[in-house]
């Protein structure tokens, strides 16, 4: 690994002050589990690192009325065994456990997983179907931005180099709303998605929604909404797993995914058709019930 | 202040230290290189074997992926923290009896994580016991005999708690 200026924040504001001097020649860390990779990867231009996981303020998860704040240092293992995650955000669980293993699970966090930006990461596309938002912050400025509008490209985003995740905000997925997540990898533990996808559904009638979102990971340089078949889903009667087979297949039209050492594009795209529609078929069978 | 080498204060197995080492330096190379306890082994280094896995403020880790700054103020439990030949832990007792040991470049990181999850689930059913060593990779068992000893462990430490 190569040499590193190492700054440890011990709030917030420190750390906004750290980032605003080093700018561009700095990274910030927080459980290290996918940095401290890419670190004796060689492939991380920035020689400082900026560390903020001593930050108190910034790790829990807190209800305000019908919204979920989870702050970004909050471990993927929090979040799984957060009641209310549990009750309220079902789709966000099921993704955040199928993250790497327990040992990773217990280090990383959540900002760390959204600002890591990899098309493959496993919280995101949940994020994208709970209507996520993203607070950030820089020294002069806070904004909100909407998961759905936070990344640029593979390893890209919209946040400037001066300027962190502070806060996660997601509403309550509400009483009629269902949904899931799947992934297919190379095994269940400690594997990069090759393909995954996250459904939320609200009922509104027998085998009819009223709101559908379906977004697929690792199938495109950014996490992606699939817009026909959300379409397809509102306005069919989802009545038989034929027409679910049909809407699934639409996933062929969405997505663009690469060839990459873990899995073939056209492998990709069957399997895109393929853990939306076991997906869709579990809920079917279920009575579209949680 | 721009710092190539860090302070760190740790306790490890119950020992004060207090060190200065290089600011790229891992947990995994504190314990191996600087501290000489080579029972945490270095597999992959990158957070996909398992074998360096150790306990740092209540939950299990891979070492080889805590920087050594994050090290500071912690306290860590490795396998040598666990138990020692004269004196095997139930679960180390379990993996011998069970036959969950053949090469053993796998055991100590497996038996750390065997330790949390049933300090965290004293009724782990097997799938929870498959899922709480998810992390850990054995080439050699076929984790059969592994998930057997952790479910002869897990009797053995509920027996002793009675």
């Amino acid at each position: 690994m190569k040499e590193i200026n190492y700054l440890s924040a011990s709030n917030t504001e420190d750390a906004l002050s750290l980032l605003s001097g080093f700018g561009e020649n700095a990274k910030i860390i927080a459980g290290g589990t996918d940095i401290l990779v890419r670190l004796k990867d060689n492939v991380i231009k920035e020689d400082t690192l900026i560390d903020i996981s001593g930050v108190r303020e910034l790790k829990g998860i807190y209800e305000d009325k019908d919204i979920i704040h989870i702050l970004p240092l909050t471990t993927h293992t929090d979040i799984i065994e957060s009641p209310v995650i549990c009750k309220h955000l079902p789709i966000l669980r099921d993704a955040v456990k199928s993250i790497g293993s327990p040992q990773i699970r217990n280090r990383g966090t959540i900002g760390g997983n959204i600002a890591n930006a990899s098309p493959a990461g496993d919280s995101i596309p949940a994020l994208y179907v709970l209507s996520a938002y993203v607070r950030v912050k820089s020294r002069e400025k806070e904004r909100m931005v909407s998961i759905n509008e936070f990344y640029k490209g593979p390893g890209q985003t919209v946040l400037d180099s001066n300027e962190m995740i502070v806060d996660i905000v997601i509403p309550h997925m509400k009483e009629q709303e269902i949904g899931f997540f799947r992934k297919v990898g190379q095994r269940n533990a400690i594997s990069i998605a090759i393909a995954n996808v996250a459904v939320k559904l609200e009922v509104s009638g027998e085998n009819r929604f009223s709101n559908a979102s379906v977004a697929f990971g690792a199938l495109a340089p950014t996490v992606l909404r699939a817009k026909l078949i959300e379409n397809a889903l509102l306005n069919e009667v989802c009545d038989s797993p034929e027409k679910l087979l049909y809407i699934s297949k639409l996933s062929e039209r969405e997505v663009s995914p690469i060839t990459d050492i873990r899995g073939s594009a056209s492998y990709r795209i069957e399997m895109s058709t393929n853990i939306l529609y076991e997906g869709l078929l579990l809920m079917f069978l279920k009575g579209w019930k949680r | 202040m721009r710092l190539k080498e860090v302070n760190i204060n740790f306790t490890l197995n119950k020992e004060n230290y207090s060190l200065s080492v290089p600011s790229n330096m891992t947990l995994l190379q504190i314990i191996r290189d600087v501290l000489h306890l080579t029972g945490t082994k270095c597999g992959c280094e990158k957070g996909e074997c398992g074998a360096c896995t150790v306990i740092m403020n209540g939950v299990s880790v891979n070492a080889c992926l805590v920087i050594a700054a994050q090290v500071d103020g912690s306290s860590i439990t490795t396998i040598e923290g666990i138990g020692n030949a004269l004196n095997l832990h139930p679960i180390q007792k379990a993996f011998v009896e069970e036959g969950a040991v053949q090469c053993g470049f796998c055991t100590p990181g497996m038996i750390v994580s065997a330790y949390y999850l049933l300090n965290k689930n004293p009724s782990a059913s097997d799938d929870e016991i498959r899922e709480g060593l998810s992390g850990n990779l054995c080439r050699c068992t076929g984790y059969l005999k592994i998930i057997e000893a952790v479910k002869k462990a897990e009797k053995e430490l509920n027996e002793i708690k009675r």
